[in-house]
């Protein structure tokens, strides 16, 4: 007996493929708006502004408290019986918005570490040649948190690629979603599962190379 | 911002429009199906095929409309009926009392009934009485886990539920058996390399329809499909369908 049949994956994987600019559509999106939206949240939380810190803390509380799943189930399906507006938002742009908003809630939390982790003394060598504020985050703070950050920001985003595989619950057909119902048709679960693991497996090496690249870029001017 | 993504609503859109044909005028009735329910809906080489493909087809030619598929997990499948977001289930969605009470049914076209499956060779089950004390897998938000706690010894039973790959667990021996409507199981048994067998007779007769939404304009809509599928069993065509798929008529008794 075959343990594999590796025409049926051959055939599948340029099936899958066209699946493939979907899922890494709404990653990159998701990734995108919730990089704004965690920086926000970041700067909220390092300046103590009052009153949206604690909306901010609040917020942070809910999104990492609670499964995505839940979320994407809450927004899409729950949410519309009370709001019937709600409705015309499609399953794409609800995994975009889930996605935005339950990963900024975990890299607002890294940003504000990133920033805070900045030595003091580098703040103070600042302002004491008469940085302002503004210049001394623009040109000492944030490029130093910058470097810090990355790393686990690209781990967030390796994350929410493979995240996007519950939008299929949404009725939007992205990779996994594909998968399984190709594997309902075929039987060929094994075949079917490996094929999409390998596929997910190498856009995240494909990322991981290029973060390596990104951190090398960064810690230039700290090689001795 | 989500504009500059217009290519991806597009692309979905080419993936969920998988029928349609001649151009009518009023809207596409929306019909919601998990795709992964072989062979009632299914995907074969990134084509949606299966009975309730065709059925519904049928159904939408003879109300002279277009049809548009929407494939969702099946435990996605209720909620979007109930947001508004499709028209109706083409699932093999069993009429239920807690259904009824909810949405509004059209006519059965498929009679079925509930059928323990086990791993080839498994002689401990010979039929639902056997279950107990043993694991029973059955799919999240089916009526098979209801029709299981309803047995007399229903607390005995181990109930198991999962979202997709029951068939595949059964086989590997994770659970001792699973629970799904005869026609399919017995189907699934014929057509695909997984060492599995029926275990006696089905336990219960289902009957299975389409549900719609309990408003006025949707008992409307519920009227007309009603119609359509009357006017496919009185032709025969309901009737070769099934045949088509399962070389028997399911769709009366």
């Amino acid at each position: 007996m075959n343990l594999l049949d590796i025409n049926y994956m051959l055939e599948l994987v340029p099936i899958l493929l066209r699946y493939l600019p979907l899922t890494l559509g709404m990653a990159a999106a998701g990734m995108v708006l919730a990089l704004m939206l965690s920086a926000g949240l970041a700067v909220i939380r390092v300046l103590r502004i009052p009153g949206l810190n604690a909306a901010t803390m609040l917020f942070i509380s809910f999104f990492r408290g609670t499964p995505l799943l839940v979320q994407l189930f809450l927004f899409y399906y729950g949410l519309p019986q009370v709001m019937s507006f709600l409705t015309t938002i499609d399953g794409i742009t609800a995994t975009i918005m889930g996605l935005t908003l339950h990963f900024s809630a975990y890299m607002a939390e890294s940003i504000r570490a990133a920033i805070v982790g900045v030595d003091r003394s580098q703040t103070e060598a600042a302002l004491s040649i008469g940085m302002t504020n503004g210049q001394l985050m623009r040109r000492i703070v944030l490029p130093q948190a910058t470097r810090v950050a990355v790393p686990t920001l690209m781990n967030y985003f390796i994350d929410m690629i493979k995240a996007t595989s519950l939008a299929f619950t949404l009725g939007v057909t992205e990779l996994m979603g594909a998968t399984q119902k190709e594997a309902s048709g075929s039987f060929m679960y094994f075949e079917s599962f490996v094929v999409v693991a390998c596929i997910y497996w190498a856009i995240v090496e494909l990322l991981a190379w290029f973060q390596r690249r990104l951190e090398n870029r960064f810690n230039e001017a700290y090689r001795r | 911002m989500l504009r500059s993504f217009g290519i991806i609503p597009l692309l979905l859109t080419g993936g969920l429009v998988l029928a349609g044909a001649a151009q009518a005028n009023d809207q596409p009735l929306k019909v919601g199906m998990s795709g992964s329910y072989f062979p009632f809906t299914y995907v074969e080489k990134d084509v949606l095929k299966g009975y309730e493909v065709d059925v519904l087809r049928a159904v939408a030619e003879q109300m002279d409309t277009n049809v548009e598929f929407v494939t969702a997990s099946f435990s996605g499948l209720f909620g979007m009926l109930e947001s508004g977001r499709i028209d109706t289930i083409a699932n093999q969605i069993t009429i239920t009392d807690e259904r009824e009470k909810k949405y509004l049914f059209t006519q059965p076209y498929v009679y079925d009934g509930a059928q323990v499956v086990v791993k080839r060779g498994n002689e401990e089950i010979t039929g639902v009485e056997d279950l107990v004390g043993k694991k029973v897998a059955v799919n999240l938000g089916s009526n098979y886990e209801q029709l299981l706690r309803e047995l007399p010894y229903a607390d005995e039973i181990t109930i198991r539920t999962y979202d997709s790959n029951i068939e595949q667990d059964t086989a590997l021996g994770r659970v001792d058996a699973f629970v799904m409507d005869r026609v399919s199981a017995s189907q699934v048994i014929k057509e695909k390399p997984l060492p599995l067998a029926l275990a006696g007779k089905p336990f219960s007769e289902l009957r299975n329809a389409l549900p719609f939404r309990d408003t006025q304009a949707d008992e409307a809509l519920r009227d007309e499909v009603d119609a359509a599928l009357q006017a496919l069993r009185e032709s025969g065509r309901l009737s070769e369908i099934s045949q088509q798929w399962f070389g028997t008529d399911i769709s009366s008794l």
